[in-house]
Order: C-alpha cells, then structure tokens, then sequence
C-alpha cells in the first residue's frame, strides 16, 4: 500500500466519532495541563494511562498523544499572560512574550504562539509520515547489540541534559534501571528482588512510579514553598498577528521547526532544548539581537515553533524502533504495553490501523487546538485564578484514583507514596527523577538486549563495538560522559541543562 | 549555610552514603542471583555490574561533597514550611491504611477536609461542598460509569 492509501486509511480511523471524541479530550486536557503551572502532561498521562483501559488501543493512544502536543499550545499562554511558564518548554516564550503583553500586545503574541505551534505541529506530523516508514524498514537491522547500544545513547543523553550533577542524574538512571529489573526475568522467568512478594512478580507499575515521583513531589515540595500566583489582568484584544509580525515571524517558524522537529528525533532530546537551541539561533542570527527579551515576536515564534515540532518528532523513535527518546514517550509506551501492543519497526506493518490513525490524528488534534487556544483563550484565563490550595487536593485526589484504577491493588497506593517520598526527599538534594522513569522503563527491555546480544555472540563483548550502529552510539555515549570532565565543556554542560520533563 | 570540606551534617555526604548502601545490596542481589557466563549471562549479570556502577558513583557524590561545597541537612528545610508537608505525608500515609478498612468514601472525604483545611485553609464554605462532592463525583464516573469497583470497607459504604 502506497503512502496516500496509508494515510486515507489513517483518517479513516482518526475520524470515527470516538476517535474525535478521544482527541479532543486528550488535547483539551493537554492544553489545561499546559496552562495550569504545577502540573504537566506527565502527571496528566500518568493520570489517564488507567481510562485508556476502557476503550480501543487506538482511542487510548490518540488521547494520550493529544495530552503531549496539546501541553505545548497550552504551556505559552501562562508564560506570555503571567510570566509563569505553564510548561518548562515555554520557560523561552516568557522572555519576549510577557514582554509583548506588557507593551499591550498580548493578543498578537498568543496568536502568533497558537499560529506558530500549529503550522510546526502539522509538518512536524509531515515530516513524521515521510519518515517514520523508511526509519521502520532500517530499523528492522537493529539487531540486540544495537539496541542496547542505542538505549545506553538515550539514557546517557537524558543524564547529560538533565540539571545539575550528571553523577546524580546517573546514579538515578542506574536506579531505575535496576528498578525495572523487579519481578519476572524475562529470559529464565523466575522472580527477581520480589521479596516473596506477589504483587511485585509483574515488577512495579509505572503508574504508581510517575504519579509518586512527578504528581505527589511535585504536590510536597510546591506546598513547603507555599506557591503564590498573582494573575495579570492584561486585556486581550486582537489576537490576529499584523503583516508586519507574519513577516518577522515566517523565518523563525521555518527553522525552528526544522530544528524542533530533529531534536525532537535524538532521544534524550525534545521540546525543551528546542525550544532553547530555537531562541538562541534566532537572535544570533538577527539583525537586531538587541531587541530579544524586550517584546521580539521572532522570540515567540520560533521557540513555540521548536518545541511543537519537537514533540511530533519524539514519535519516530517509539513508533519505529519502540525506543521511547523522553519520559513523556516512555509513557505512550506504557499505554501501548497496556494494550499488549509492542511499538517498534514491525508496528506499521502488523498494526497499521493504530500507527498511521494515531499520526493523522495529530492533524485533527492541532486543529482541535487551534481552535480551543484563540476563541477560548478567555477561558484559559479564568483557569490561572484557580488558587493552588484548591488545586492540590485535587491532584492528589487524582493520583490516588489514577492509581488505584490502573491495578485495582491497594499495594500500589502504598508504592506511590513511597516514591512521592522519596521523589521529594531526592529533589532536595538536587537529584532529577526524569533520567530515573526513562532507564525504569527501558531497564527491562535493556537488559534482555544486553544478554540476547551477549548470548548471540557467545560471550564476545566486542560485538558492541564492532557493529557501526552500536559502536556510533557508544562512542558519542562515551564522549558525552566524558564532557563533564573537561572545565570549559561543563560550564557549556551547565548552561543547556534542561529540567526535561518535570513539569 | 554552605562550607567545604568535611562535615558529619554534610546533606551531600549523607546522599553518598545512602547511594553506597543501596549499590552494596544491589551487588549482593545479583550476586545472590546468580552472575551465569559472559556467553550466558544469569539473572544477577546486570544487577551486579549495576552495582559495582552505583558503588563508583556514589563515592563520586561523596567525595566531590567533601572537595566542594555542600548545604547541610538543616539547611535544605530552613525556612520552608516543611510541617505542612509532614502533615501531607502522614495523611496520606494513615489514608492508604484507612482506604480499605474504611472503603474509599468515608477514607477520602476525611483527607480531602485535611488537605482543604490544614495547609492552607480554604474557607469552609467551599472546603465542605469540595470535600464531599469531589469524591462523591469520583465515585459515581468510576462505579456507575467505569464498572471500576472501589472498596467499600468494613460499613460497606459506596
């Protein structure tokens, strides 16, 4: 079937009624997601990783995936509004946007951060059905050594991008991994680190894991601060950019796109590095740097470019190669697991339904946005006086559901609060939980690659390095480890440190 | 509040130290599981060498605590409102003990008036209407919607 058959067949199941339905749900709550500062779509999936239970796998997935691109639209109005970014991948479109608003110019900027973010989150879906198909044929060569190898890539990037100490954020990718190791080994099927233990032989759920280390920390440590928001009461009018600011903007758009859409790719990557790498491009290569930070809309467009065409292409790495490349798409994957469905290179050949409906929704989806983000912008704005003592025992409230829906086992309550704990006492010694979730997803899958390959290749370890995907892959591992080491490339270390994931 | 060198209240050391710990038994566990063969790895192969990992880092933390500047344990929680947080904490704790003796209605309403009530108060007026009608929603979409059935405790309410 050619790619025009493959996509009418897409819409074909995008476009049912409950598929719309599912969408719109997904993105509608992404955006409130994005515009509620405190929680972010990763305590939203976690949330609703349960409700896709009660439906079909391409239902669950496309509203999963609608909570991730719709946070990006939503997470620009908070930043642009009340300087508060909504999402750590709008943290940029504070700098020129609240700038704009407070110049009276909030209406074009939350246009332009709508437009922006729907003309990059559609070629990022372009640019994910051209690609995805030919990576899913090459992917297929991926023999275990260099998945392994590939993974080890992720994990190493995600450390190296995390804030802070990139020894702590090992010591927590080491953690997770041997987190994932809990229950059944997948080779000898006997138990591991289950302590006689039931519950634990299918290894701990990545529900209770997420909700207690993102959702319930994230609750614990805003509660010690004693989170204050005050709303801006900035008039909105207008919300059509001019010619004048089309014309600044088009570049900006183009390129961070392009640069959103293949930094999305990398794993370990993703929005919020686009959006960053998108802002910093723009204003070296403007001719008037000097006006960023004071109301440029070039500063608005082009990072909320990045960071929607980012998220589209974090899909490529889980859909073709079942690689999740962010927390975020660690979660999809949870989703698809739920439903026994493997994402990877044979996806789009065994399930085509799902792989090109959940893509062609993602045109629906932003649509969807648009429409949600300029009519309703009003509404949106309503929502930022929610006052957060409200809302926290409120999200707990839907932790606790969230939980105790996804098992129906109270053992699972009990592991959330555990590592709302401990996610708590471990952000205040400033260790991430990002690269900790993203190896507890993978620990498994990488240790059973580590030992086919090792097996495979009766015991010569040199099988890693001698294969050219795998040994690309651990050398940049290696140079990227290594880079914290040398003074001038940690303080470059320090300055693209990203919080990914945590919002 | 920060200092170099070393220093028992060191909060850095103490996360060393508590990292150390956890790859000793992470070590112990593969071993115990067996280490099997290069050519056939067991099921302790990779929790073993993920230790020894673990081990090296968390001396890494350490050390680099002692050599460079770290806050100390009191400092992390000075002027914070960490009493507030305990109170969650327990809460919560006490609630997933009570959620299947007491059943989900009669456990959540409880710590939904705590939550409302003791960390930043909410008015009653809108804490009392909250903390019924949130979980009081909640358990109709689950129970009469979702067919997920909640526990019901020993009164069998909901």
């Amino acid at each position: 079937m050619d790619l025009a058959a493959q996509v009418a067949n897409g819409f074909a199941v995008a476009l049912t009624p409950i598929n719309l339905l599912y969408c719109f749900i997904g993105v509608f709550i992404g955006t409130l997601v994005g515009v509620l500062p405190g929680i972010g779509p990763i305590s939203a999936m976690s949330l609703l990783l349960p409700v896709t239970l009660s439906g079909t796998p391409e239902s669950g997935i496309i509203m999963m995936a609608g909570i991730y691109y719709g946070s990006m639209y939503g997470g620009s109005t908070t930043s642009i509004l009340v300087n508060i970014p909504g999402e750590a991948t709008s943290v940029v479109t504070c700098l020129d946007g609240h700038q704009m608003a407070k110049q009276g110019r909030a209406g074009p900027a939350l246009g332009m951060a709508a437009f922006a973010s729907f003309i990059a989150g559609t070629a990022s879906v372009v640019g994910l059905m051209v690609i995805a198909p030919y990576l899913a044929r090459f992917a297929v060569a991926f023999g275990p050594a260099e998945m392994f190898s590939l993974m080890i890539l992720g994990l190493v990037i995600v450390t190296f991008l995390t804030q802070g100490s990139m020894l702590k954020s090992l010591l927590m990718a080491s953690a997770g991994v041997v987190l994932g190791l809990i229950g059944l080994d997948s080779i000898t099927a006997q138990p591991r680190l289950t302590f006689g233990r039931i519950e634990l032989y299918d290894g701990i759920g990545l529900v209770p894991v997420v909700m207690g280390l993102f959702g319930v920390a994230e609750v614990l440590t805003n509660i010690e601060q004693g989170i204050k928001r005050t709303v801006s009461t900035t008039k909105i009018s207008n919300l059509l950019p001019s010619s004048e600011d089309w014309q600044r903007s088009r570049g900006p758009i183009r390129r961070g796109t392009a640069l959103g859409f293949f930094l999305g790719i990398i794993p370990g990557g993703g929005a919020v590095i686009a959006a960053f790498a998108s802002y910093a491009l723009e204003k070296r290569i403007s001719k008037t740097p000097e006006q960023f930070g004071k109301g440029a809309i070039e500063g608005v467009a082009g990072p909320e470019a990045a960071n929607n065409a980012a998220a589209g292409g974090a899909f490529i790495p889980l859909l073709t190669l079942g690689i999740p490349p962010n927390v975020v798409m660690a979660l999809l994957l949870g989703a698809f697991v739920i439903h026994n469905i493997q994402p990877g290179p044979l996806l789009m050949v065994q399930r085509p339904d799902l792989f090109w409906g959940v893509i062609t929704s993602m045109y629906i989806g932003n649509v969807m946005l648009l429409v949600l983000n300029l009519p309703l912008i009003g509404m949106w704005v309503q929502l930022l006086r929610l006052p957060y003592n409200i809302l926290f025992p409120m999200i707990l409230l839907f932790t606790v559901i969230g939980v105790f829906a996804s098992s129906n086992n109270i053992f699972d309550l009990y592991v959330m609060i555990a590592f709302g704990i401990i996610g708590y006492l471990t952000r205040k010694l400033g260790y991430e939980a990002a690269p900790l979730v993203l190896a507890f997803v993978l620990g498994a899958i990488m240790e059973n690659k580590l030992r086919t390959a090792l097996i495979i290749s009766a015991g010569d370890l040199t099988t890693f390095v001698t294969k050219p995907i795998s040994a690309i892959c651990l050398g940049i591992a290696a140079i990227m480890l290594l880079m914290p080491l040398i003074p001038f490339l940690r303080r470059k270390r320090e300055q693209v440190a990203i919080e990914d994931g945590q919002n | 509040m920060k200092s170099s060198g070393f220093r028992v209240n060191n909060a850095e050391l103490w996360g060393g130290a508590i990292w150390f710990a956890v790859s000793l038994f992470v070590l112990e566990q593969g071993r115990r599981l067996g280490l099997g063969t290069v050519n056939a790895p067991g099921m302790g192969f990779m929790m073993f060498w993920l230790g020894i990992v673990m081990a090296g880092l968390s001396l890494g933390v350490a050390a680099q605590s002692i050599r460079s500047e770290g806050p100390s344990i009191r400092a992390l929680w000075a002027g914070t409102r960490w009493v507030k947080t305990l109170i969650v904490i327990v809460a919560f704790v006490l609630y997933a003990y009570a959620f299947t003796q007491l059943g989900f209605l009669l456990s959540t309403i409880p710590l939904m008036l705590v939550l409302l009530r003791a960390i930043d108060p909410v008015r009653w007026v809108i804490a009392l209407p909250l903390a019924f009608g949130a979980p009081l929603l909640i358990w109709w979409v689950l129970e009469r919607v979702l067919q997920i059935q909640l526990p019901t405790g020993v009164f069998e309410i909901g």
